[in-house]
């Protein structure tokens, strides 16, 4: 949904990023016109679907004039601003920052942030650019381990205290449920009154999860890095008319993952319900149909084979036709089905039965 | 809807009525609470105090049922103070002084005695509505869900004509649909008077053309609506049914009376992914696939043409609906193609569809954001906001309606007035939610919303099971003693079996549509251990 949107005329004017010359606007920010020229600045603590913040200092720039290094997520362009998105002071600053956060993080054998379910930015930042090697600090940062909440887990140990996830909770979800809580080094993401998110007025989207950089919030019901020959299938949410695109991640022939598509590519922009992101068990649930049955002579359901199913099926419904005309018959197609399926129900019912007796179940 | 989803974020004025759109449409809502941070202005007309009437700047907390009065009265504050679209209703429409003369006896204050909102506030959001540029209506089941469900529709469209808040973005007027595919649905023709596309069955140009298609003779009379195929069904009428993918004894309203019909049916094929109450009946089960086992696509709210695609395989011997929709045909004596995907049946459908002509498949892949109709050949590239040329054919015409009460009304022995619908965790028939771990934590169980004063005057205390009962029925559920609903209203989900909302619902229906009124119906609410009271 934030497609580049055509500028008019009037309200252009002109910056420098990298010694490039390039068309601003009003109000935008150096990120955005940077991405817009294809110049990626590395960020933590921003996500475009809310108020840039400022807070992980990841995306500081040189702006001609400003003594001091300026954070890009926020800095706001003007007319013929001069900006430089990688020098050696610039790159300085990035080895010292990297070197404070994982001085306070969870690291793996070779000294890097461990990698996660989410694809930890900590560690791919600091691949690229190594950080100064500092002495490791022990934050007393709490989690909260007896929240029995189903889908949401917090590693305090992995959280970098962006606070996109408290924000997205405030922005965009809008319920406020989670917080940045204490003070100093004891600051932490937390609940009022540190209660399990189920007694909180959290709806479960898991947009926190979708957002946190790290891995600190990760799915409970998926937490490990999904196998390398994991497979990712675009789909449709099969929930409520809102049509969100879903990404189901496929291990080993089940849906083990349901993530949305990245942020401005749907019509969901990088959103989804608890329903979308967490409600899937039913497709590999135990209670599935698995075969045909056919109600036999002892008045109960027996499986059969499709042959038969089919054949008793189709007996059956003819059979009331002959004996009660096409107007005895009714046909219930089906909202939750698709298009193409709907189109074939009442196809059926219009030529095998030649009756115009076909509905869907949102019809009432 | 007339707009587009990503519209919301840009509008300057919204209208929601009959929608808790925090909780059937969440990520619509999402877009609302964007346009409310930017400054957007929010209206919101409920019986019910629900989320988004806490972010509104208004809440219009309506008596269920008086939608008609409500949406008179703030027309006949737009046409009396003239702040109609004089332009837009000599270009585009017919019959307003027709519709003008019809508003004048509903006044605000008139209004304020049957609805209980307060005549100023009707004042307000008129002026407010007639004089924002980007102003959207959106409207979900609490505007349809009645028997003057259509009249509602109609005060609404008229508001819309008569403002010129129609073909322009961020505007419109906006159902959001309640489920994934009720737009597929219909627009693939599963609707008792319309081939796909909307095209009349009565219509024997239209049906000539499906003759040719499809090679046989078609009945040319308008079928059975759903509501009244299932009161056939309680008469012993309907005599042989084929349900795909839903549970009737659930969904439908009066459902004593469908399990009545089901228990004297003579033949019933069911076609379902888990056993359901309906399927109880069943002669034959066809085991059958759920969205990530199979190809094809969705149609969403707005238009929007989207892929389904198979991830994974059906369980054990269950198939996709569309192969064994292709079988049962052949083996019922029609000779359905034998078609070798989903996107074959798309362009079959397409080829005799105007409106989807130029949406395939292919298309569609090439597509994150899909194709929103009408899209009328290859090189269309869908349509986000619809009548930006004015109505799609000739003039659109204003429909005067006057008010009609609910068909049943609270009275001494069912005081109360009882509206149902979703819960942000649950989804209808809830087989698929409540297989999952967080709905239940959520919601385990059916409740009934009440206001403290009620509950407290029956002597009912918050976490109680009490029973509720119609004329129709009877269930038992948890009081939820909840700020939410009106004095005099109550609230239900319809999501659980073991205690159906549609057990008591009013299956009286619309005039025109026959849905039901699942908003409105009388009950009464007993302490199962009743307690002396005061």
């Amino acid at each position: 949904m934030s497609e580049a949107r055509q500028l008019p005329e009037d309200e252009l004017f002109e910056v420098e990023i990298n010694g490039r010359t390039c068309e601003a606007r009003e109000g935008e920010t150096v990120f955005e016109v940077a991405a817009r020229q294809g110049v990626e600045i590395p960020v933590l603590c921003h996500d475009t679907r809310l108020e840039p913040a400022g807070a992980c200092r990841v995306c500081l720039v040189e702006v001609e004039g400003q003594r001091r290094l300026q954070p890009g997520c926020a800095w706001k362009v003007s007319a013929g601003m001069k900006i430089t998105t990688e020098s050696d002071r610039i790159e300085k600053h990035r080895r010292v920052l990297y070197g404070l956060y994982l001085a306070d993080h969870k690291l793996d054998d070779a000294g890097l942030p461990v990698e996660t379910a989410n694809a930890n930015q900590l560690r791919m930042l600091a691949e690229k650019t190594p950080p100064l090697q500092l002495e490791a600090v022990e934050a007393p940062r709490r989690g909260r381990p007896e929240d029995e909440n189903p889908y949401i887990k917090f590693d305090p140990e992995l959280c970098i205290l962006c606070a996109r996830c408290t924000r997205y909770c405030d922005e965009i979800e809008a319920v406020n449920a989670i917080t940045l809580a204490w003070r100093g080094s004891e600051t932490t993401i937390s609940t009022a009154g540190e209660r399990g998110l189920l007694d909180t007025s959290c709806e479960l989207c898991g947009g926190c999860i979708d957002t946190c950089p790290t891995g600190a919030l990760i799915e409970k019901k998926a937490p490990q890095i999904l196998p390398a020959h994991a497979e990712k299938v675009r789909s449709t949410c099969n929930f409520c008319g809102v049509g969100c695109q879903l990404d189901l991640h496929v291990v080993d022939g089940k849906v083990a993952k349901v993530t949305s598509p990245p942020v401005g590519e749907t019509v969901n922009d990088g959103n989804l319900c608890v329903k979308g992101r967490f409600a899937y068990d039913f497709v590999h649930h135990e209670d599935r149909l698995t075969e045909p049955l056919i109600r036999r002579e002892d008045g109960e359901l027996h499986p059969a084979s499709w042959e038969e199913a089919i054949e008793v099926a189709a007996k059956g419904l003819l059979g009331v036709k002959e004996r009660h005309g096409s107007d005895a018959m009714g046909f219930v197609s089906s909202s939750r089905c698709t298009v193409e399926e709907n189109y074939l129900m009442q196809k059926l019912s219009r030529t095998a039965f030649r009756t115009n007796n076909i509905h869907q179940c949102a019809a009432t | 809807m007339t707009n587009s989803i990503d519209e919301i974020r840009d509008t300057e004025m919204m209208f929601v009525i009959g929608s808790n759109t925090s909780e059937a449409h969440p990520i619509i809502a999402m877009e609302m609470k964007k346009a409310v941070g930017r400054g957007s202005r929010l209206i919101v007309a409920d019986p019910r105090a629900i989320w988004m009437a806490g972010i509104a700047e208004k809440h219009m907390q309506l008596h269920p049922g008086t939608d008609v009065w409500l949406l008179n009265a703030m027309a006949h504050v737009i046409v009396t103070e003239d702040l109609v679209d004089h332009d837009f209703i000599a270009a585009h429409t017919e019959r307003f002084e027709e519709y003008r003369e019809s508003v004048l006896s509903y006044t605000p204050e008139e209004a304020e005695k049957i609805t209980g909102v307060p005549a100023q506030d009707i004042r307000d959001v008129a002026r407010l509505y007639a004089t924002t540029e980007k102003a959207g209506i959106y409207y979900t089941l609490g505007i349809t869900e009645h028997t003057h469900g259509t009249d509602n529709v109609y005060a609404l469209a008229n508001l819309v004509l008569m403002t010129g808040h129609l073909g322009k973005p961020s505007a419109g007027m906006n159902p959001l649909r309640g489920q994934n595919n009720v737009q597929g649905a219909n627009d693939a023709g599963a609707t008792p008077v319309f081939y796909p596309g909307y095209q009349n069955v009565t219509d024997p140009a239209v049906r000539k053309k499906f003759e040719q298609a499809w090679g046989v003779e078609l009945d040319p009379n308008d079928g059975l609506n759903l509501n009244v195929m299932m009161k056939e069904l309680a008469k012993g009428k309907i005599k042989g049914m084929y349900v795909m993918g839903e549970d009737i004894v659930i969904s439908e309203p009066n459902v004593s009376q469908i399990e009545k019909g089901l228990n004297q049916i003579e033949f019933l094929v069911c076609q379902e992914i888990f056993h359901n109450l309906t399927t109880q009946y069943a002669d034959v089960v066809f085991p059958s696939s759920c969205f990530a086992e199979k190809d094809g696509v969705f149609t969403n709210s707005d238009r929007r043409v989207q892929r389904v695609r198979k991830a994974v395989d059906p369980p054990g011997n269950a198939r996709e609906d569309w192969r064994i929709l292709a079988d049962m045909a052949r083996a019922c004596g029609y000779p359905m193609p034998h078609y070798e995907n989903p996107g074959e049946i798309y362009d079959e459908m397409a080829a005799l569809t105007p409106k989807v002509a130029g949406i395939s498949h292919e298309r569609l892949d090439e597509r994150p954001r899909g194709l929103q109709w009408p899209c009328t050949d290859s090189d269309h590239e869908g349509t986000p906001t619809l009548h930006q040329d004015g109505p799609i054919v000739g003039k659109a015409g204003f429909q005067p309606v006057a008010y009609r009460p609910s068909d049943e009304m609270p009275d001494d022995e069912y005081p109360l007035v009882l509206s149902t619908g979703r819960t942000l965790y649950h989804y209808n028939a809830a087989t698929q939610t409540r297989r999952s771990a967080g709905p239940v934590a959520k919601q385990a169980r059916n409740f009934i919303e009440i206001h403290r004063k009620d509950a407290g005057k029956l002597g009912i205390s918050d976490g109680e099971t009490v029973r509720v009962s119609s004329r129709r029925g009877s269930v038992e559920a948890m009081a939820m003693v909840s700020p939410r609903p009106r004095r005099g209203c109550v609230w239900m989900p319809m999501h659980f079996a073991e205690s159906r909302a549609n057990e008591l619902t009013n299956d009286a229906g619309d005039p025109i549509t026959q849905t039901a009124e699942y908003k409105v119906c009388a009950v009464r609410v007993e302490a199962l251990t009743p307690e002396p009271v005061g």
